[in-house]
């Protein structure tokens, strides 16, 4: 092994199709040292963790599962930008595992093709093969290694099988790569560098070949490197035909003048090909300055001449592929004549059913709600009370002071009321990623978009949405997996609109101070529970309307069909579970820490300041800086029947919105005790008078007011925080927010004017 | 030589639960096509319908893939 080989990190990264068991086996190589981050300015996950083995560091990069390298997007394009090395802030890619699913390899090898044309070491891990055998597949591994002229790694990512081969390939290749510095200046093909360094001669390469697998020891194998040479030197950088090549070539040319006199540099031969077959255009408008429209036109050009040439664009590329595809895979695949009964299907039978499926789904999704609300109860009790005693043995460590206060009511009180919310976080994710693993979740993208797709949204939107009934910051997490930008979006700006747990407090206090427990139909319904089932459908009408809106105006745009693999069901890894809940919550962890400990420490100031050591707690909030600005701003709420304090404690109430109850007891001088009997505070909001009147503040129809606000607005630093994180952008939190608080008002303006109307 | 009769060609949707076929054409906007040539839903390729409707489910070679058109795309297909 070469000295320098053992000094530097490689860098590896993951490509594969969805549904390969890609981040399975990303969790097998790197174990617990994972990292989770965005890249700059797009929403795409940078996952990347650590390992090293057979003496050699390694970075290993888990990519989003794609089926295509084509960039459509900025968030696809950061893909290809780092397999070329483009991608600013991140390591140079080494190699690339490329995970195939055995049941599938024609589809899958559409990937690979591409992948193997950016030039870089590959190694191809064949998962699933014990599936694919059960289904009567038969595959030989042996002669795909010679056909597909890389190394061929059978694995069962799932089992762990076969994780020390592909590491032992994966140490060669980047022994290789690592002779390179030591023996060439690098300028060569990387692949031919890896021949040279592995003492390969080169005759046997041929000149656009792109082998690496004399990177790997024949014992390895158990195959002779010579014999592969012949099969191998059919093989070429791209598959595609030779007039398209010849195009490409032509505008690299004149890429590469243009370039001379612009500061860039002269773009990789993979990207002039896909801009040639971009006909969505999105690349051109992202690589090209053409202002003046003539890149445009000589596009349009070279793909009219493709088309009298018999290649039209884009479908010269997937035959191409595909041809290639099936020549590589020839006699490698032995599909059964027809496919037999699995116990997937026999399951999907059941699943999918347009009845029984829909039952089974509402059955599922009821015991996981069920155990986000029971389940995590303790554990949130529990976070509470140490809130309270940390809170209560911080007061009696330090003197009275700025400094205590700050600690007490804004760290601890403000960060521990957002923290509450974790237990539900990571039982809610403990169950998606059941879900997921096992393969059920795609049927419940299957059987609700129907249902979706009236909103302009997909399936894949519904668990996300659902997921907001508890809390939107996981929902809006959950989002993740929808692929199509603009769903993802509209899905991440209509959730908070859902009505999550944070605003059960404020409508059971409020409800049990003002709404008159009339009962009707015997006892069956109640007014009460009609008022928050009203409240519940408020939210899910809005956000069908938002979303609709939305998807017609700001976020308008061609949809492309919904396509979506349904995995075969298999068994949830518990790692898997485990690990997705542990990012997840330590996500949101991150989140307290950070943006809602600074929005905490911000309303306490406001609240603290001026401060006024001999008031009494009354004076001191009518008197600090938020007191004055509530008291400012009374113009503004007045026409929702609200008062000065209530004004305030919605300012407040801006880091969680449970936080307006325990505010409001502040502002009202009542004890909250969060599950104790609502009566006397209820008592209290019942007296509360405004300012210098025997006029009650409070009637019904302000308290309807306060409540359509808080179902409608947007007073959540977590969801906002979140957002900001998910969109990578500050622009969607404050639309979010802005957005919400107009409709808020709004919605609670017409609530107290048509109620006090009614009631007048 | 066996006699084969002119292949019918019907829309995805006509196909019945259960029967095999192969798939013809995918008309529709070249983008769109395309997108789903790459995942493997394109012509000559040979499908089962599993359920049928709107999203339907069809098998394609051992895996099952949802598809919603929305009247974007029109498949056809030639029945098994």
């Amino acid at each position: 092994m070469i000295a320098a080989a053992k000094t530097r990190t490689f860098t590896v990264a993951l490509v594969g199709n969805p549904n390969t068991g890609k981040s399975t086996l990303f969790s097998g190589l790197v174990g617990v040292h994972q990292h989770v981050g965005n890249y700059p300015g797009v929403t795409v996950e940078k996952k990347t963790g650590r390992t090293s083995f057979a003496g050699l560091r390694f970075e290993v990069i888990d990519l989003p599962g794609l089926y295509s390298l084509a960039p459509r997007s900025r968030d696809e394009m950061v893909v290809v930008d780092l397999l070329l090395g483009r991608q600013r802030g991140a390591a140079v890619v080494d190699a690339v595992v490329c995970i195939v699913d055995a049941c599938n390899l024609e589809r899958n090898f559409y990937l690979v093709s591409q992948v193997l044309e950016l030039g870089l070491p590959v190694v191809l891990a064949l998962n699933m093969l014990d599936i694919a055998e059960r289904r009567g597949i038969r595959i030989d591994a042996a002669r795909l290694r010679r056909q597909l002229g890389v190394p061929v790694v059978p694995i069962q990512a799932n089992r762990r099988i076969g994780l020390p081969r592909l590491k032992a390939v994966l140490a060669d290749v980047a022994a290789g790569a690592a002779g390179d510095i030591v023996e060439s200046a690098g300028k060569a093909h990387p692949l031919q560098r890896m021949g040279l360094s592995s003492g390969v001669p080169l005759n046997i390469l041929p000149d656009r070949c792109l082998r690496c697998e004399a990177t790997v020891r024949p014992e390895d194998c158990g195959e002779d490197t010579a014999a592969m040479a012949p099969d191998a030197a059919r093989v070429h950088s791209t598959p595609l035909p030779d007039e398209f090549e010849a195009e490409v070539a032509l505008l690299e040319s004149e890429l590469a003048e243009e370039s001379n006199r612009a500061a860039g540099g002269p773009l990789p031969r993979c990207l002039v090909r896909r801009l040639l077959l971009d006909t969505n255009g999105y690349l051109q408008r992202t690589l090209l300055d053409d202002s003046d429209g003539r890149w445009a036109s000589r596009l349009a050009a070279a793909r009219e001449r493709l088309a009298d040439a018999g290649s039209p664009v884009p479908a010269v590329e997937t035959s191409a592929r595909y041809d290639w595809a099936r020549r590589v895979l020839d006699g490698v695949v032995v599909e059964p004549g027809h496919y037999k009964t699995t116990p997937s299907d026999r399951i999907d039978r059941v699943l999918t059913h347009r009845f029984f499926g829909t039952l089974i789904f509402a059955a599922v999704m009821l015991i996981v709600f069920q155990s986000v609300f029971v389940w995590a109860r303790p554990a949130m009790e529990w976070i509470d009370t140490l809130k309270e005693a940390t809170g209560g043995w911080v007061e009696m460590q330090m003197a009275e002071g700025a400094l205590r206060s700050l600690m007490v009511k804004g760290v601890i009180g403000g960060v521990g009321a957002v923290l509450m919310f974790l237990p539900q976080i990571l039982v809610l994710f403990a169950f998606l990623a059941l879900l997921e693993d096992c393969g059920y979740m795609a049927r419940t993208a299957y059987l609700m978009d129907r249902m979706m797709a009236r909103v302009g949204l997909s399936g894949k939107s519904f668990i996300p949405l659902l997921s907001s009934f508890a809390c939107a910051v996981p929902g809006i997490m959950a989002a993740r997996v929808i692929e199509n930008e603009r769903d993802r979006l509209t899905t991440i700006l209509v959730a908070p609109l859902l009505t999550c747990s944070a605003r059960l407090p404020i409508y059971a206090m409020l409800i049990a101070a003002f709404i008159p427990a009339h009962s009707y139909l015997g006892g069956l319904l109640n007014l009460q529970g009609l008022t928050l089932a009203g409240l519940y459908l408020l939210g899910i009408v809005t956000a069908m309307i938002f979303a609709t809106v939305f998807k017609r105006t700001l976020l308008r745009g061609e949809t492309p069909p919904f396509v979506m693999e349904l995995p075969g069901y298999k068994w949830p890894s518990p790692r898997t579970v485990f690990m997705r809940m542990a990012e997840r919550g330590w996500v949101f962890v991150r989140c307290a820490g950070t943006l809602i400990l600074l929005v905490s420490i911000l309303v306490w100031a406001a609240l603290y300041f001026p401060h006024d050591p001999n008031a009494t707690h009354q004076e001191q909030q009518r008197n600090s800086y938020l007191g004055r600005a509530g008291r400012v701003i009374e113009p503004v709420v007045r026409p929702l029947g609200w008062d000065w304090r209530i004004g305030c404690a919605v300012i407040a109430s801006l880091p969680a919105r449970e936080l307006v109850v325990a505010t409001m007891g502040v502002m009202y001088n009542m004890e909250y005790e969060p599950d104790s009997d609502h009566r006397r505070s209820s008592e209290k909001l019942r007296q509360a008078t405004w300012d210098g009147t025997d006029r009650p503040v409070y009637n019904v129809p302000v308290a309807l007011s306060i409540m359509v606000f808080f179902a409608l607005c947007a007073q959540c630093a977590a969801t906002l925080a979140v957002i900001r994180r998910e969109t990578n952008s500050w622009r969607w939190p404050a639309f979010t927010f802005s957005y919400m608080t107009a409709l808020a008002y709004a919605a609670a303006f017409v609530t107290y004017q048509v109620g006090t109307w009614i009631a007048g | 030589m066996k006699h084969t009769p002119p292949a019918k060609v019907i829309p995805l949707w006509n196909l019945s639960e259960g029967s095999c076929a192969r798939i013809a054409r995918v008309l529709g906007p070249s983008d769109h096509v395309h997108r789903l040539d790459e995942f493997g839903l394109r012509g000559g390729t040979k499908i089962e319908m599993f359920r049928p409707g709107n999203p339907c489910i069809v098998r394609l070679s051992g895996n099952k893939v949802c598809l919603r058109t929305d009247g974007l795309l029109e498949v056809l297909v030639e029945p098994m």
